[in-house]
């Protein structure tokens, strides 16, 4: 990492003083934290950066973002760069882009490692339901995940594929470091899947859905009520008809759902089933997300109004069922027009969603405008599962990455990354294939490590 | 010993041999021959307008770059690539500024099954795979073929003019592949590429050995797939020996009675002849040199390796054997014999001497940008040590799939004689954000990004709200 110097002058800069306030301030808690032992983490500044700060500072031209304890601690614009910084380590940019780390989403990243494999897929299950949590099959030892971030992923919401049940299970949020602690957050969404069947009408599911949300909506009017008289009357205390018992464990899932607490991620593409899903927002007040919705452009603007996010494919423009024959390579940018929070997931599997930034690259190509773009691929993701990065501002996790050029370019590469503060590396099984083979030897290639 | 039934059996003998024998002065049938060609091709170019294009920048496909060069087209073909070319003494030649643009042959995809597997997809016109026996050498994708596909006019935006349509790989001979050009039409024949060599899809490895081992028939492992591919090639070369004894003994004017047609071995035996090329779905490196075992015990070239993820590996072996494989540049993981994909799997093959690396789609999505998907190859392989330049990467999306097809006299570079077939881009085409602006078939403008005149519309998209 030639990129890198240590800064051997830290000691000297100590204790200097500082152009602007805020800067001081910062900077003597940095200095606070490296006179206090050496147990605490290193920081680093990267200094010289044009950071996509894809927050309200918007683009920073040589610009300075300070990291330590796994958060990004400061961002300093060109005018407001102090002089001097005290950190363990710059890094000096030299110009070079950095922008929060790619959030992948939709995908199996770290539940099937050959997808023709049976038992490297733990990706569903025949009686996978609402409470499914894959979770407990992730393996962040997967081939996938270094390969992953040569594409500037840092973190992905996985969603398990479920199995016979309306209710695919739940979706959770990991980091691509690789480390046991990967997994940032369990249980994070529900998964529906709606629209066209092999058997059967769309109409049982859209309905039975209705029905989930409209009985427990009953069930908790029901407790509140009894709740309501069981206080009043101390007396009845142990009368058993007012009982309160406590839900079965997926009318809390459903519960959840209605209290706005987890998103509701429903796979459709058909306009007519996208409005049913709209209706069941506005009667039921739940926190909806669409999924695939290649004819979602038909309703742009309606689900604007209604402020539901819509997590797509940008490649995705083929007319490939009755239900996407509206599909189309400006699809993402006709959303984003209208107003909808547009958030970019791959097509395929996990395997390539490396190759999240071209797709990026090409709803660029077909309209969609760069800061949507980038949006799409980080905050928007955040907002929508909560995840506490996405963005280069104060306090968010330092999930960086720093490009050789333009991110979204083919031409372009990772030079720099951090997940959680911690730089990782992007070197994968495939680039040890290709050196044990691209090496020379006189022995057989299997000598070769 | 009795010499009576001797002599009788020597005149039984030469009654027979009188009977069966064809003696030179017997009357002969009419010659029974294989028609080679019972579908042709109706295609016709669509007008066509002889186009100077000036000061663009010029990959040749052979090669080159051509920095602020002019193309000629006439007639339908290339006339000349140079610099400052005049066209004064060619009638009604329109010229296009393609200053800041590039210029390009047109795009050929060596694996597609548009048409085969189209979208919608829906299972009344899923008809790309006869997966109802290991050996359908039989089946032709031609006869499969929708060319009401949308995907057609997707991969046209594309820049891709000309396309091999492949059957499925869940056979160890999956049948003939036909290669079309892109253009619209209401008939396969209408796209039909004339004068272009049928394929042979074969597949080695996972596909055949799931299918049929579920099934409990053969092959149900990789050895039964490789006993499957011998079984036929020995018949196959016993059909053309019957076929050549009839021909013989036809020429010197015997009256031959002609061997039973065999569908199956018809095509089997085109690939004996030379006339039919192999195009064999193969991912490992293994399998590949078992598979030029094979061609070489039975006589015929193991033409095309589909898919070869692990090429890189054999990358020598390859080039001498001179094989093309089509790649992609990094689809892996979606089963074992995918899993050890490298990045610079083209560039590896490419760097070797007399090699013919191509980059291939297999999708309706990434056929639409071929050149991106070289692109990729480009850039990874140059992040680690190749030296490789757009004039080499355009190569494996033109003239070595050309070469790979049969066609590489007619199409894939940019030379003078061969079809005007060719992409003018918005910029360098291997940016992500590079699209083709005009793609021309023979001459003729089949696609135009900023005029709706040229684009083209499938019957089923037709008033679809």
């Amino acid at each position: 990492m030639k990129q890198m110097q240590l800064n051997d002058q830290l000691d000297d800069q100590l204790g200097k003083r500082h152009i602007t306030l805020s800067a001081l301030v910062k900077v003597s808690a940095v200095a606070l934290f490296l006179v206090t032992g050496a147990v605490q983490a290193k920081s680093t500044a990267i200094t010289n950066a044009t950071v996509y700060t894809v927050a309200s500072m918007g683009v920073l031209e040589q610009a300075t973002v300070i990291i330590e304890q796994g958060k990004i601690i400061e961002v300093y614009s060109k005018q407001n760069t102090p002089q001097d910084i005290k950190v363990d380590e710059i890094i000096d940019a030299k110009g070079r882009i950095l922008t929060p780390g790619f959030i992948g989403s939709m995908n199996t990243l770290g539940l099937v490692e050959v997808s023709a494999v049976a038992k490297t897929r733990d990706g569903g299950d025949k009686k996978a339901k609402i409470t499914f949590d894959a979770s407990l099959a992730f393996n962040p030892k997967s081939t996938l995940i270094a390969y992953n971030r040569k594409g500037g992923i840092t973190s992905n919401i996985v969603a398990p594929h479920g199995g016979e049940d309306l209710f695919a299970g739940q979706t959770f949020a990991v980091d691509l470091s690789g480390e046991f602690t990967s997994i940032i957050e369990k249980q994070n969404a529900v998964l529906v899947h709606l629209g066209a069947e092999n058997k059967g009408s769309r109409a049982r599911n859209l309905q039975a859905l209705d029905h989930k949300f409209a009985d427990a909506k009953k069930a908790l009017a029901k407790k509140k009520s009894k709740q309501e008289a069981k206080n009043k009357d101390k007396k009845d205390k142990d009368k058993k008809d007012n009982e309160v018992k406590e839900p079965k464990r997926d009318e809390q899932v459903i519960n959840a759902l209605l209290a706005g607490e987890k998103p509701l991620l429903a796979y459709a593409d058909r306009a007519s089933d996208l409005l049913a899903l709209l209706a069941l927002k506005k009667k039921y007040g739940i926190d909806l997300v669409l999924v695939g919705a290649s004819d979602a452009v038909l309703i742009a603007n309606e689900i604007a109004d209604a402020k539901v996010p819509v997590i797509l494919s940008s490649i995705a423009n083929l007319p490939t069922s009755f239900d996407s024959l509206h599909a189309s390579l400006t699809n993402m940018a006709t959303l984003a027009k209208a107003g909808v929070k547009v958030i970019l997931a791959p097509k395929g599997g996990s395997h390539n969603l490396n190759q999240l930034r071209f797709d990026a690259g090409i709803a660029v190509a077909n309209g969609l405008p760069r800061a949507d773009a980038f949006s799409a691929l980080t905050a928007n993701v955040a907002d929508v599962f909560k995840l506490n990065s996405g963005r280069i501002a104060v306090g968010k996790n330092a999930d960086l990455v720093l490009w050789s050029a333009d991110p979204f370019e083919l031409s372009t590469k990772v030079d720099l990354m951090w997940i959680n503060g911690k730089a990782v590396s992007t070197r994968s099984r495939q680039d040890a294939l290709r050196d044990r083979y691209t090496q020379k030897s006189n022995m057989p290639r299997a000598y070769s490590k | 010993m009795n010499k009576t039934p001797i002599k009788l059996s020597l005149i039984v003998a030469a009654v027979s041999l009188s009977l069966t024998a064809c003696l030179p002065n017997e009357k002969q049938d009419v010659k029974v021959t294989i028609k080679k060609n019972p579908f042709p091709s109706t295609y016709q170019a669509l007008p066509q307008q002889n186009t100077l294009f000036t000061n663009a920048t010029v990959l040749t496909g052979t090669g080159e770059r051509l920095d602020h060069a002019d193309v000629l087209i006439v007639d339908g073909k290339i006339s000349q690539v140079g610099i400052d070319l005049t066209a004064t003494n060619i009638a009604n030649v329109t010229t296009i500024d393609a200053q800041g643009k590039w210029l390009t042959p047109g795009i050929i995809d060596v694996h597609s099954h548009l048409g085969v597997y189209p979208s919608p997809n829906v299972e009344s016109h899923s008809d790309g795979n006869e997966m109802t026996s290991p050996n359908t050498s039989e089946v032709w994708a031609e006869h499969s073929v929708w060319p009401q596909d949308p995907g057609f006019q997707s991969a046209r935006a594309g820049g891709v003019t000309t396309l091999q349509i492949l059957p499925g790989s869940a056979n160890l001979f999956g049948g003939r592949g036909v290669t079309l050009k892109n253009v619209p039409s209401h008939t396969m024949q209408g796209m039909k590429f004339i004068d272009a060599p049928y394929g042979l899809k074969m597949a080695c490895g996972e596909n055949p050995k799931r299918v049929y081992g579920k099934r409990k028939q053969l092959p149900s492992t990789r050895m039964g797939n490789v006993a499957g591919y011998r079984a036929a090639w020995a018949e196959a070369t016993e059909y053309k020996r019957a076929w050549n004894k009839y021909d013989r003994d036809y020429a010197a004017g015997k009256n031959p009675q002609a061997p039973t047609r065999d569908l199956e071995l018809d095509t089997l035996m085109g690939v004996l002849d030379g006339e039919i090329l192999i195009h064999n779905h193969c991912y490992k490196a293994e399998e590949m040199v078992v598979m030029m075992d094979i061609a070489k015990e039975f006589n015929y070239q193991s033409g095309t390796f589909h898919h070869g993820i692990e090429a890189y590996k054999i990358a020598d072996t390859l080039a001498e054997n001179g094989n093309c494989v089509a790649m992609w540049p990094d689809w892996w993981g979606f089963k074992m014999e995918a899993f050890d994909m490298v990045e610079e799997n083209v560039a590896i093959v490419n760097a070797v001497k007399n090699s013919c690396a191509i980059v291939h789609s297999d999708s309706a999505i990434t056929i639409q940008r071929l050149n991106q998907e070289a692109g990729k190859v480009l850039y990874r392989a140059n992040d680690n040590g190749f030296k490789l330049k757009a004039e080499d990467a355009i190569k494996w999306i033109t003239v070595n799939a050309a070469k790979s097809l049969g066609i590489d006299d007619k199409t894939g570079s940019l030379a003078a004689g061969k079809n005007a077939d060719l992409v003018l881009w918005n910029g360098n085409p291997f940016s992500v954000y590079a699209k083709a602006e005009q793609v021309f078939v023979d001459g003729a403008k089949v696609y135009d990004r900023f005029d709706e005149k040229y684009q083209a519309k499938s019957d089923f998209m037709l008033g679809q709200e």
